[in-house]
């Protein structure tokens, strides 16, 4: 063999030896994430969990409005269509895909927040506290998000593999609100009363504590938690009923989940599907009820729509400025100080149909002088405080369960679906669990009655 | 397009017959090619022969070998056919030649030899390429299909893809949306992952470039030789992990020694979509209505509409037809040790709908060299471009548009234009703008004008813009630039022992924008947009290779041993702005910038692999082959997979009991075995348990995990038993090859479900099994074989049946693809992957019980009464049923072609039957939404009805019989033009014919949607309602070699 050869040969065989020794290379790190492995070992580590959090919460609202205003007798879709029509029809079906993305919304912050609970040994003294008042915070958020929605739901107060199927299981109500209420109990006393806009203060535990407690009944205890927040001077009603809306992180704001206007990953798009424009061409379109329900009188009504729609159906509080349609920047409000107004009139109430105690006579009437109604003199009935609840924080999210709460949920939408010719039963007020949950559950998930 | 309603498999089988008829009347020629003899003299002991070779056509065939049987002593025809060599009487010269019978002529007195060497229709001394090598086609003993190009390049197609249709058995090529440019979807023996989408993996001489179809899309078929299917898990598990969706070989041209030789083909075609009466016009629509209302008045609407006068045919302004045009040149020639081929080619496809458009340019060099007798080199580089312009909307929301719409405001229907309607919204529009439908609304017919008080007739039924401000205010491009390089150098190292190195690799980098104008949508300058994506991605691969091919006696070894390393680096990256207040520029600075994104990875793979053929007495054949692939994307549990295979044939055609027989000139039994895999559907970094950074409403971000980890993460595995037999008979006159199979897909990638109380919604796993089952028969059948006439036949069936053996406790999943319209597949254990489910259409509701029955045009309800399928008197959803599958059972081809003197004549029919189709487009085109068609009050069984959407009313028969591809071409006689070796003139047609199934209402039926990851989920696969029209291509071309 000539010379050459053996140069080739020795090239070939020289290079093969230098590639088989690579399997080294097979060890790969991720170049645009980061590996879990050993991550949550310091406070900026676990800082950027309790960040992650509200990146969650960030999901809950989009498509909330379907499972509660829709479902009651203040909205509906524009036209009937699809899915999204089983909402108004009371024919909600388990394989619905939006009860279906609530679901797991409201587990992954639930998620998010135990994964901080697990790690917060690492934590500096000073902010340890906060941490874990803040995923408290949340994970009761998440967890009466839920029951409220489902009803008996699987409790979740850990990280779980998917190998735990004794997770999967629903939990009695009663026990999941009083660890709502612990968690919510243990947050305000470790959250501080001024933080950061958009993430959980002292004032939010105890106004959603609040809310958990007249939900169970204890209204002594919502009482002394609401005039907690009514004396502690962080909030106040705004003159102009409007600007709660459109003057973002306002002093009447407690507890609120901010989006960005014209950001692709930090923009919510709820305001463009409540437009004819949207994707389903309008949702969330206030039914005749609610408009022939409101007192001539009232200002709020230049807020309640939308006022350059052409459909006059088209809610108004939430109105992009984005240039984007699609990507809009309104907050959702999840607690204010309103809100916190009238929960404490329905606090003294008590439950007691009617009341006429002054302080609660004063609460409510706040509200309705600032929209040009005149005040309630004498006796404040129940009707009467659901009434200005049903105005003052429409398409908010609130009237399915203020309707629950006041006991008036049956009556009300049987005479609301009679009239508009749906089929209504009681069953209709628990969502079904999602079928898809049901089925991976390993059969530890049952369904709600009547679906 | 005409619709039949006899069942589509009698025309196949009619053909067939015809076939078998003629081949059972006549009787059995000669096949022998003719011999010549041309002069004569008396005995001479030694002397020089020449000759001239040629085939059927009186064409010289060029680089022919004419050796002396038993010696060395050879050469081969120069470029006029010609050759001469020095020889013995007592001698015999053997014409051997790629693709023809081989002829052997005892010398005796002759002193000059003409040979016609007659085309091998069975090919069985054909060389197959495989992986990592070649091999005989009688040693062959896995399910491998060869097809060579000889009319491809001339097939009006603007892609490598979709020329292959119904050429290859097993294969299912599928125009689910024949837009410019765009792939169809390949399947190799049926569907076997539960996951992901299974495209067979693509190999460009020898070096793999993607699981994807991306290459066939620029490549040129000008340039290709042969490809080379491998079915069978045996052949494909040389390629270890990512063998499983069966294998894509993609041989191109070489240079041959000889004096340069320039070839051109060039083709012009038009493409057009047939006429369908699936959208009605106005004048046929009010005729209905009248015959329905009989002498009652039309209703207000309907008499607006009328008064309108418009008729606008959707369907010729969408689907306006296109042209597609290519050129191709190329030199090829050499030397003794050098030969080269460069080519450059240039193709564009207009497309059939109104803007898509595809083009691309291609150069690619072909270069061998021996540096020495020991020592050969060579090079590809193939770099190329395309650009694309996709059709920016579904074909359905195109073509849905009421028929009464004009297109433009003109100074004649602008008195219809309400300036009032809709709180002004219209105020200012003007002659020129596109005509909305609501600009209609609120017309006084009594006035005859639009009404200011606005309560007058409405004939709008949707908010939308006009549909060709959809197309027309939109761009979508995709630009691509690719490059394809591979190197390799070969050492003899021993008598028949040579070492091969080969580098290589590809890079493509692809740009793609998306614009939308401020009038493209129904909310004007605030859903205006523009994107600009970038993804890079570039692949690197050594290969080093022992290899041994010698025989002893009567025993054939070939083997080889090697270790290959690849890499890929990605990256991606996405800028998008938005509310652009004009169409000036399309910048991303003429506006605000709205999200961004970018994303970089890596990828490695390292190999092992060898092969060990051996024959005995070409009678016995054995191949046993493994490959181990450690890749960077398995978890750490199973970083390493093996695939081994076996094989065996037996040629009993060669046995001495068969000798004697003059019926069988092969027999060959084969079987084999092998085990492969699949990673396609595992991304780079999936096994890791990733924090990925999420950001909030208050600026700050942090980190959260995005999947569970999974350490066991590992490929699919393909396990695949194929038996099989070729057989030829009467001197290879007529052959036959049949392929049985069993496939089972076992530790599918399984985006599994979990309960979403642990904060995942699914997990990755390897999970549950697949089983495909079927076979394949080839025949082939060279009919007529005289001197200037021939008749060739070839006619290939694939039966595939595609069963969910275990879903790891999630048979029976229901999943949906669209909120808004909520049909479903369920995922059976004992069905097919994806079947459609729903309810059983019992009847239409009378029209009487419809509001307004004929409002809008081409109306019908959105409800219809179902079956009680369990017969409990409710319609719930316990009266849901398996409605259908969107696979076909059976697919078939049948290519006959003829050659008379200077003709040549071929066409292919081909078809496919057994798949269904959940075809929703009517949902969209015939208005069927309650808000236009609400019940009477006093409607019968409102209660036992459902949307049609659930139901089988959408379930639709997909199958079809097309005259794929017809040619025609006559080869001009060129003997006294001086230079021109060849010019041949044809005319080419695809889709001439194009028969779709009773029941069928649409355009495409084998269009399915696979824009986004919901539909190309296999699991909801079937939902057709954007893809593009089947169009027909009718083109002529020219060859021209000088």
């Amino acid at each position: 063999m000539k010379f050459n050869n053996v140069k080739y040969i020795g090239f070939a065989i020289l290079s093969g030896l230098l590639l088989t020794n690579c399997t080294d290379e097979l060890d790969l790190a991720p170049l645009s994430a980061v590996g879990d492995n050993a991550y949550y070992s310091n406070t900026e580590e676990v800082e950027s969990g309790v960040i992650a959090i509200y990146d969650g919460l960030q999901q809950v609202p989009l498509r909330e409005f379907a499972l509660t205003e829709m479902r009651s007798d203040n909205t509906r879709t524009k036209s009937s269509e699809g899915d999204w029509a089983q909402f108004e029809n009371f024919q909600v079906q388990p394989t619905n895909v939006v009860v279906a993305s609530y679901w797991p919304a409201n587990y992954n912050v639930i998620f998010r927040a135990n994964r901080v609970l697990e790690n917060l040994e690492v934590v500096d003294g000073s902010l340890r506290g906060q941490f874990e008042g803040e995923a408290k915070f949340a994970r009761a958020l998440g967890h009466f998000n839920l029951v409220r929605a489902y009803g008996d739901i699987p409790l979740v107060d850990r990280v779980i593999a998917p190998t735990e199927s004794d997770f999967f299981d629903r939990d009695d109500t009663d026990k999941v609100l009083s660890t709502i209420d612990a968690d919510l109990t243990s947050a305000a006393s470790l959250l501080p009363a001024d933080i950061t806009f958009g993430r959980a203060t002292k004032g939010a535990a105890e106004a959603l504590l609040a809310k958990v407690k007249l939900t169970t009944g204890d209204y002594s205890g919502a009482r002394t938690l609401l005039e907690s927040i009514i004396n502690s001077g962080e909030y106040a009603l705004l003159d102009n009923y409007s600007d709660v809306f459109y003057n973002e992180g306002n002093s009447e704001i407690i507890f609120a989940i901010p989006y960005v206007d014209d950001d692709a990953n930090e923009s919510q798009d709820f305001s463009f599907e409540f437009t004819e424009g949207g994707v389903v061409s309008g949702l969330n379109f206030a039914t005749n009820d609610f408009i022939d329900s409101i007192d001539p009188a009232d200002t709020r009504i230049t807020t309640f729509f939308n006022p350059t729609a052409v459909r006059q159906e088209e809610v108004g509080k939430f109105i992009t400025q984005s240039s984007d349609a699609r990507l809009c920047g309104n907050d959702w409000i999840v607690l204010r100080y309103a809100d916190v107004l009238l929960m404490y009139a329905e606090a003294i109430m008590a439950g007691n149909g009617e009341t006429s105690n002054a302080d609660a006579l004063a609460a409510v009437n706040d509200i309705r002088t600032r929209v040009g109604l005149e005040p309630i003199t004498g006796i404040l009935t129940e009707d009467m405080l659901l009434q200005e609840r049903r105005h003052e924080l429409a398409f908010e999210n609130h009237r399915l369960y203020d309707l629950i709460r006041f006991g008036k949920a049956e009556s009300v939408l049987s005479a609301f679906a009679a009239a508009e010719g749906y089929n209504f039963a009681p069953t209709d007020l628990l969502l079904p669990i999602p079928q898809n949950e049901i089925n991976v559950s390993n059969g530890e998930l049952s369904q709600n009655p009547g679906y | 397009m005409k619709k039949f309603t006899t069942q589509p498999g009698i025309i196949p089988l009619g053909i067939c017959l015809l076939m078998l008829c003629y081949f059972v009347s006549s009787p059995v020629k000669a096949a022998h090619p003719t011999t010549d003899v041309i002069d004569f003299i008396s005995i001479i002991s030694e002397a020089t022969i020449t000759g001239t070779v040629t085939d059927n056509n009186s064409t010289p065939l060029i680089g022919v070998s004419v050796y002396v049987k038993g010696t060395s002593t050879g050469t081969v025809t120069d470029l006029d056919g010609n050759y001469s060599i020095e020889v013995d009487s007592d001698q015999t010269l053997v014409f051997s030649y790629t693709g023809y019978v081989q002829q052997e002529i005892p010398v005796g007195n002759l002193t000059s030899i003409d040979v016609t060497l007659a085309e091998d229709i069975n090919q069985l001394n054909e060389v197959i390429v495989i992986g990592y090598g070649t091999q005989k086609k009688s040693h062959l003993t896995g399910a491998v299909s060869k097809v060579t190009n000889e009319r491809l390049d001339q097939i009006p197609v603007a892609r490598v893809d979709d020329a292959l249709a119904g050429q290859v058995s097993g294969i299912n090529i599928q125009s689910t949306n024949p837009a410019a440019g765009e792939a169809p979807t390949i399947r190799v023996r049926g569907q076997g992952s539960i996951s992901f989408n299974s495209t067979p993996l693509v190999v460009l001489d020898g070096i793999v470039v993607g699981n994807d179809a991306d290459f066939l899309s620029s490549l040129d078929m000008n340039d290709v030789a042969s490809v080379e299917v491998l079915k069978d898990a045996a052949s494909s598990a040389i390629y270890g992990s990512r063998g499983a969706n069966g294998i894509i070989m993609i041989t191109t041209k070489e240079g041959k020694e000889g004096p340069t030789r320039f070839d051109y083909n060039g083709y012009m075609g038009m493409k057009e979509v047939p006429d369908n009466d699936y959208l009605t016009t106005v004048d046929d629509w009010l005729s209905e209505a009248r015959s329905y209302y009989g002498d009652e008045e039309l209703p207000d609407k309907l008499q607006y509409i009328e008064r309108v006068g418009q008729q606008t045919d959707w369907q010729d302004v969408m689907m306006d037809g296109g042209m597609i045009q290519s050129h191709a040149l190329s030199a090829r020639g050499g030397t003794k040790n050098t030969n080269f081929r460069a080519a450059l080619s240039y193709l564009n496809d207009q497309g059939v709908l109104l803007t898509d458009n595809f083009s691309k340019l291609n150069f690619r060099l072909n270069l061998n060299t021996k540096v020495n007798n020991h020592v050969k080199f060579g090079v590809n580089l193939n770099p190329s471009y395309t650009k694309q312009r996709r059709f920016p909307i579904g074909v359905h929301d195109a073509v849905r548009q009421a028929p009464w719409l004009p297109l433009y405001i003109d100074e004649n229907n602008i008195q219809y234009l309400s300036r009032f309607t809709r709180g002004g919204q219209f105020a200012d529009a003007q002659v020129g703008d596109y005509f909305w439908e609501r600009m209609f609304d609120d017309y006084n017919l009594d006035n005859g004008a639009p009404d200011p008080d606005g309560s007058a007739t409405d004939i709008s039924s949707t908010s939308n813009t006009n549909a060709l401000a959809k197309v027309l205010e939109r761009e979508r491009y995709r630009y691509q630039t690719k490059i394809y390089a591979n190197a390799f150098v070969s050492v003899d190292l021993a008598d028949g022992f040579f070492f091969k190195q080969t580098v290589g690799g590809d890079m493509r980098f692809t740009r793609s924008t998306t614009w939308l104008g401020v009038e493209a949508t129904r909310n004007g300058a605030r859903d205006s947009e523009s994107i600009l994506g970038t993804s890079n991605q570039l692949h690197a691969v050594s290969e080093s290779t022992l290899n041994f091919n010698k025989d002893f006696g009567k025993h054939e070894i070939s083997a080889v041993a090697g270790f290959a390393y690849e890499e890929w680096q990605r990256d991606f990256s996405e800028l998008e702005a938005a509310g652009y207040d004009n169409d000036f520029i399309q910048t991303i600075p003429a506006a605000n910038l709205v999200g961004g994104s970018t994303f970089e990875a890596e990828e490695s793979l390292v190999s092992y692999l060898s092969r060990f053929n051996y024959a005995f007495d070409d009678k016995y054949l054995v191949s046993l082959s493994a490959r181990w692939d450690g890749s960077s994307k398995f978890g750490p549990d199973n970083k390493f997979g093996f695939f081994p295979a076996i094989s065996a044939g037996w040629n009993i055609g060669r046995e001495g009991f068969l000798s004697d027989n003059t019926i069988i000139e092969d027999f060959k039994l084969r079987a084999s075995y092998g085990i492969t895999g699949s990673n396609a559907g595992i991304g780079e970094y999936d096994h890791i348990g990733l924090l990925s950074p999420v950001g909030t409403g208050f600026g700050l971000t942090g980190f959260n995990p995005s999947n569970i980890a999974n350490p066991e993460l590992r490929w699919e595995k393909l396990i695949e038993f194929n038996p099989g037999l070729d057989v030829s008979v009467l001197d290879g006159r007529f052959g036959l090859s049949f392929d049985y199979y069993i496939r089972t897909s076992e530790d599918l990638l399984l985006n599994l479900p979990i309960p979403s109380v642990t904060g995942f919604q699914s997990a990755l796993v390897n999970r549950g099994v697949v089983e495909n089952r079927g076979f394949e028969l080839e025949l082939r059948s060279r009919n007529v074989s005289s001197g200037n006439f021939s008749w060739n036949t070839t006619a290939l069936f694939t039966h595939n049946k595609n069963t969910l053996i275990d879903f790891a406790g999630a048979s029976g999943l229901i999943s949906i693809i669209d909120s808004k319209r909520a049909a479903e597949w369920i995922a059976l254990e004992g069905q097919p992957i994806a079947s459609f489910y729903g309810y059983v259409v019992k009847e239409e509701i009378g029209l009487d019980f419809i509001k307004s029955p004929f409002f809008p045009v081409n109306g019908q309800s959105q409800d219809i009464y179902v079956k009680d399928l369990n017969g409990d008197g409710v319609i719930d959803t316990d009266d849901r049923t398996i409605l259908g599958s969107p696979y076909p059972d059976l697919i078939w081809s049948v290519n006959n072609s003829f050659r008379l003197g200077g003709f040549d004549f071929s066409f292919m029919f081909q078809g496919s039957h057994g798949a269904e189709v959940r075809n929703i487009s009517s949902q969209y085109i015939k208005n069927e939404f309650n808000s236009n068609q609400d019940y009477s009050s006093e409607f019968p069984d409102g209660d036992l009805v459902q949307q049609r959407i659930f139901t089988s009313d959408d379930i639709q028969n997909a199958s079809y019989v097309a005259l794929r591809n017809l040619n025609l071409g006559y080869t001009i006689p060129t003997n006294s033009v001086r230079g021109i070796r060849n010019l041949r003139i044809y005319l080419g047609a695809q889709n001439l014919l194009y028969f779709m199934a009773e029941g069928y209402e649409g355009f495409n039926p084998e269009g399915i949607d696979l824009t986004n990851s919901a539909e190309r989920n296999p699991l909801t696969y079937g939902y057709q309602r954007r893809p593009a029209p089947i169009f027909r291509t009718i083109s002529g071309g020219v060859n021209l070699s000088f």
